[in-house]
């Protein structure tokens, strides 16, 4: 039962990317401008755009290319074989330039929003036991507050007062100290390989500098996710079943478990769709540390023209978000049971 | 017991206190109890109450005077953002409101149970409910997990139901109403509380199931010598089972009898003093002329998504209605009944048989066709409020069928509406309001007029008392008896109020899962009624006697169990499972309308064959 539902959500979100990727690559091309120019400048000779256009294989048909995208013209090595083509930039495979972005990103997110997740649900729950009450309005406050501003803004105020000031936090200049030498990757995630290798100094060391990016993000984050938890709180301690709980003088704990349960839903999808987000708006804080995540390699991309890379990333974003969303109704199903069932 | 018994009894805290029970200590006493929600005045303002060991209690009110507010200031509680702001209430001489809070939770749920209206709503919608009764029990009792799991069952089996370790299983919104109320119940009486608070536990529950669940909340509550404040709006419950009788409105107690005194005053009953017989119109005495509708074996079927079964909604149902004559539909919810009211107007297309207008055939019109008719065939809704437009005014709404069934200019629609108005003793000022300015009582008066505009010949009226305030429904009533008796009207009146339709109607159709089981007049069905289901459908019935309760004779009709799925119907008689008369060959023999010489028409072999007694009817096969 559950395994087909599973399998039908990914039969569905296949269909889903392949449209996508065709709507991707037909759009693109729509677009009024000239990769080949953008590659070999605007007074490259005759010759020199006509042979650059070839390799890239744009004075092929629309058709012919697409063929070819998707590895149906008869030589392979597309799409449907897991290759994302080569990057007409850099000339490095996109799906290996994703690799090394990508887990940048994910590993700032994740980090963000679990630090988010663990201040906001107490702070949403404590803010819905007394609405109204001090505690609840100053939480209101800083959401607006924080909320309110660009990401980049607080990032680069938290870099003026902990780096420049305090001197308390390490330049930001990515995710390692420039002067060492960064080990071969496992996994591609810093975090996780370093100790995979027992490397705890350099373990330490990633922390301490995602320590600013992550504080910045969950300034941001935090705001609305606060609001949702309360909001659902407040509204689940006023319902029907949690009077009853306290008329049939179950202890407080055990109410307080029975409202935070039905509020959790739908902070967790606020989470979710936060997170698919960030995934590609990340790009600003990345770009203030320095950090070179999957946001920075698709403005990189689009402002360079470099249409496989665009086009990896929209796939790769887009079924990260996807895969999130089915995990979501999933979790959702456990602590919902009427979800379930419908 | 942790609680010492109070020797010295309290004054009681208001006046008139009843004598029966003055010898028994008080359990609960409150006195100016005071509830508000923010913005004056208070719901609950100076409640004063006295309940004594071992009584049953009925507080009578209407909806809106703070009954439900009062129910959970009695445990200290207020819905946030409401509060508790004055008064005081004391539990065998304890003040509730001021002890501490541990103290507070301990009486709750373990000394004093509660069991509340829309009991799905009051379970938590991700535990499985037998979870729900173990958490409560373990609340106040010391006992593992397994233990509760165990006491869940048992709680379950002592409040009737079923297969009580599969429902354990169940979480709130797999149950019906019925059968969550009982799990609330269960919850209430799990620590054998010395009071049972039940504010309203069966509205929304038909009457069979009410009767079923008030008859055992009297019998588990008498076993553990309980007390019981039941709250409700419904006087025959009041008068069927409690012993004194408080009646609250804006938030107090202002009468203070008991329920013997209370049943003796004078009140309107089933085929009562007569004020139906001088107020009923008589249908066109004219027997020969074609009835205004017939309903020719209409069955409408509704397939399963994902499955080739089908819910049975509608069986083989058929019935005439004459020009002048109200035909009353009555049968438990789930039964068909407003499925075939939508059908007579091909709102829900039949899947079988037909419907004949005037000895016309609704189904095979057109569309034009039947855009004429549609005038002529009309239709009010249970919810007065959610059948109207709320942006349009009242004149709007009254001139919309006026516009698309006659060519009147503004002014002549303007007069009509006036006209339409006064008919249904409205002020014509009315027309210029919009619904959320009018009570329920005037909007369904205004749904009547709409009905009416185009001079119909027959309208269905599908529960249009059910959400109103009993002085409303009771003026309505009269409204629809003149109309009929002015105009001529002829009404289908779709209720499973029984006060109501014994007012109204000139016959009576009795729906039982998707079957007509008796047709009979109002007289026949509810002096004698003969099929079983028609039986226990007015044991059922909670209407004020004078002299007993009905906790006080012994009531033989009664059903078993709840009403059948409709997907997967029984073979035999559709009854069969619950029926206290079922023998072996209800099980296997499919039953058929069939009429009777003193010319009703049943649905039950046993009665025709005369072997359920009660009465001697010389039996003729329908043609």
């Amino acid at each position: 039962m559950l395994l087909r539902y599973i399998g039908r959500r990914v039969a569905v979100s296949i269909v889903q990317l392949l449209g996508l990727v065709v709507v991707v690559f037909f759009l693109i091309r729509l677009m009024p401008a000239d990769p080949v120019a953008r590659l070999v400048g605007l007074n490259a000779s005759k010759e020199a755009y006509a042979q650059a256009s070839h390799s890239l294989g744009l004075d092929q048909p629309l058709l012919t290319q697409f063929l070819q995208y998707f590895g149906l013209d008869g030589r392979g090595g597309g799409l449907l074989e897991g290759h994302l083509g080569v990057s007409w930039v850099t000339n490095g495979s996109v799906l290996t330039e994703i690799g090394q972005t990508l887990p940048v990103t994910i590993q700032l997110l994740t980090l963000s929003f679990i630090i988010t997740l663990l201040i906001a649900v107490p702070v949403g729950i404590a803010g819905a036991s007394r609405p109204g009450g001090a505690f609840d309005r100053g939480v209101f406050v800083y959401g607006l507050f924080g909320g309110s501003q660009p990401e980049f803004w607080w990032g680069l105020m938290f870099i003026f007062v902990f780096f420049f000031k305090l001197g308390i936090a390490p330049a930001p200049l990515g995710l390692v100290n420039p002067m060492d030498m960064p080990s071969e990757p496992i996994t591609g995630f810093i975090l996780l390989d370093s100790l995979l290798r027992g490397e705890f100094d350099v373990f330490l060391d990633v922390l301490w500098h995602l320590a600013l990016p992550t504080l910045t993000l969950v300034f941001i984050l935090s705001g609305p996710i606060i609001k949702m938890v309360r909001q659902n709180m407040v509204r689940a301690l006023g319902s029907d079943f949690v009077l009853y709980a306290r008329a049939a003088g179950l202890r407080e704990s055990t109410v307080t478990r029975y409202a935070f349960r039905i509020a959790l839903a739908p902070a967790l999808t606020l989470v979710g769709i936060l997170y698919g987000v960030m995934l590609g708006g990340a790009v600003l804080v990345e770009t203030v540390f320095s950090l070179g995540g999957i946001g920075q390699y698709a403005v990189r991309a689009v402002l360079a023209f470099d249409y496989p890379a665009i086009q990896g990333v929209v796939l790769v974003i887009t079924s990260i978000s996807l895969g999130i969303y089915l995990v979501l109704d999933l979790v959702y199903a456990v602590i919902d049971p009427r979800v379930a069932r419908s | 017991m942790t609680m010492p018994l109070d020797a010295t009894r309290q004054a009681p805290a208001s006046a008139g206190q009843s004598r029966e029970a003055d010898l028994a200590p008080a359990i609960l006493e409150a006195s100016g109890l005071t509830v508000g929600y923010g913005a004056p005045p208070p719901i609950v303002a100076g409640f004063d109450l006295t309940i004594r060991r071992g009584e049953f209690v009925g507080l009578l009110g209407e909806s809106g005077c703070g009954k439900s507010t009062a129910a959970y200031a009695l445990l200290g509680l207020a819905r946030p953002p409401g509060r508790i702001s004055a008064g005081r209430v004391a539990f065998k001489g304890q003040d509730l409101l001021t002890m501490p809070a541990a103290r507070q939770r301990e009486i709750r749920g373990k000394h004093i149970g509660l069991i509340v209206q829309n009991p799905r709503g009051a379970l938590n919608p991700m535990l499985r409910v037998g979870r729900q009764i173990g958490n409560v029990w373990r609340a106040h009792n010391a006992g593992s997990a397994t233990r509760a799991e165990e006491h869940a069952v048992e709680m379950l089996k002592l409040v009737g139901i079923n297969d009580p370790k599969r429902r354990t299983e169940a979480f709130a919104h797999e149950l019906s109403g019925g059968m969550a109320q009982r799990v609330l119940i269960a919850i209430a009486l799990s620590s054998t509380p010395e009071l049972l608070i039940a504010d309203e536990p069966t509205s929304g529950l038909d009457v069979t199931i009410q009767a079923q669940l008030l008859d055992q909340m009297w019998q588990s509550t008498r076993r553990t010598h309980s007390s019981v404040l039941l709250i409700t709006q419904e006087t025959g419950i009041v008068a069927n089972y409690c012993d004194r009788v408080l009646v609250m409105r804006e938030g107090r107690i202002v009468e203070d009898m008991t329920a013997a005194a209370y049943r003796r005053a004078p009140r309107r009953s089933l085929l009562g003093a007569g004020n139906k017989a001088k107020t009923l119109a008589t249908p066109g005495e004219d027997d020969q002329a074609a009835p205004v509708l017939a309903v020719d074996h209409v069955s409408r079927f509704f397939p399963v998504p994902g499955s080739t079964k089908r819910v049975q909604a509608v069986s083989d149902v058929s019935f005439d209605i004459a020009a002048g004559e109200t035909l009353g539909l009555v049968g438990e919810s789930g039964s068909g009944k407003t499925t075939v009211g939508r059908c007579l107007l091909r709102l829900i297309e039949p899947s079988e048989g037909r419907v004949l207008y005037r000895g016309e055939p609704l189904n095979t019109l057109g569309k034009t066709g039947m855009r004429r008719i549609r005038s002529k065939l009309q239709i009010v809704l249970q919810d007065p409020y959610d059948s109207l437009d709320p942006r349009w005014s009242i004149l709007q709404t009254l001139s919309e069928p006026l516009k698309l069934h006659t060519d009147l200019s503004g002014a002549g629609r303007a007069k009509r509406v006036e006209e339409l108005l006064a008919q249904v003793d409205l002020p014509k000022t009315v027309a210029a309001l919009r619904p959320r300015d009018l009570g329920s009582g005037a909007l369904q008066r205004i749904n009547i007029a709409r009905a009416l505009a185009c001079a119909p010949d027959f309208i269905v009226l599908d529960e249009p008392t059910s959400v109103l305030a009993p002085a409303a429904r009771t003026s309505l009533v009269e409204l629809l008896l003149r109309l009929q008796a002015e105009l001529g009207v002829s009404f289908l009146f779709i209720s499973h109020d029984l006060t109501t339709v014994s007012q109204i109607c000139h016959r009576i159709a009795v729906m039982y899962l998707s079957q007509v089981v008796e047709v009979g007049t109002t007289e026949q069905v509810f002096r004698d009624p003969q099929h079983p289901y028609t039986r226990a459908l007015l044991a059922s019935h909670l209407d004020p006697h004078p002299e007993e309760r009905r906790v006080d004779r012994a009531v033989q009709e009664r059903l078993a169990g709840e009403i059948p799925s409709p997907i997967d119907l029984p073979k035999g008689c559709y009854l069969q499972s619950r029926c206290p008369h079922a023998v072996e060959r209800c099980a296997t023999e499919p039953q058929k309308l069939v009429r009777a010489a003193d010319g009703r028409m049943l649905r039950c072999w046993r009665v025709l064959a005369d072997e359920l007694g009660g009465s001697d009817i010389p039996l003729v096969h329908d043609a």
